[in-house]
């Protein structure tokens, strides 16, 4: 069985809600419909979102997805 | 702590608690002797009927409680976690299913094999649920 490879995705998702009027997680949340609590879980790094959905988070902010999503090898 | 979480822990802790009350009442420790099938349908019934309402009640309280939060679909993550606990429910029920069909048929009867057979079903649901929670409160990548 192949061994998962090391690395994680980290994102900036907190900071670009901060410059953008402090949106909170309930009103991120809403616009790429997903829950607050999943938003929080996005941020803190305990969920990995699709790749739809991280594209939506990028359009919210206005960013190209790799100024929210990189990866930490 | 979201609304499906908050209903994924109500579902486990009243399943734990019903059908141990359940197995607990059916072990040769405290089956009365000669126990008839009216007594195993009573008491399956009543456990079933006890957890439906309270199962029920609470749900509707959290309902309240969450608002329009309630009414709002699942979204990814939280379809994710969904699968996840019943794909490796699966393999406990499916274990629990062949170890009642397959094997008991040729060495016991009766209400051995229905108590078995719904304790397949509970322990799957328990680890459903569990797997559930558990992906809610660690996280889980998916």
């Amino acid at each position: 069985m192949a061994k998962p490879l090391p690395g994680r995705v980290v994102n900036q998702i907190r900071l670009l809600r901060f410059m953008a009027n402090e949106m909170t997680q309930a009103e991120l949340g809403e616009r790429i419909g997903m829950t607050r609590q999943t938003v929080a879980a996005i941020e803190a790094g305990k969920y990995s979102p699709t790749l739809e959905a991280a594209f939506r988070i990028a359009q919210v902010f206005g960013k190209p997805l790799d100024e929210v999503f990189q990866w930490e090898g | 702590m979201s609304f499906r979480e908050k209903i994924a822990w109500l579902s486990l802790v009243a399943m734990v608690v019903a059908y141990g009350v359940y197995f607990t009442l059916v072990s040769p420790a405290f089956l009365p002797k000669g126990a008839s099938t009216g007594y195993f349908l009573a008491l399956l019934g009543g456990i079933l009927a006890a957890q439906a309402v309270l199962v029920t009640i609470a749900s509707i309280v959290l309902a309240i409680q969450a608002g329009r939060d309630a009414n709002a679909p699942a979204d990814e993550r939280e379809r994710a976690i969904a699968r996840r606990g019943a794909a490796i429910a699966y393999f406990v029920l499916m274990v629990g299913i062949i170890a009642v069909g397959c094997v008991m048929p040729f060495s016991v009867s009766g209400w051995h094999i229905v108590n078995a057979a719904l304790l397949a079903l509970v322990a799957s649901e328990t680890v459903r649920y569990g797997v559930i929670v558990v992906s809610y409160r660690r996280g889980w990548h998916g």
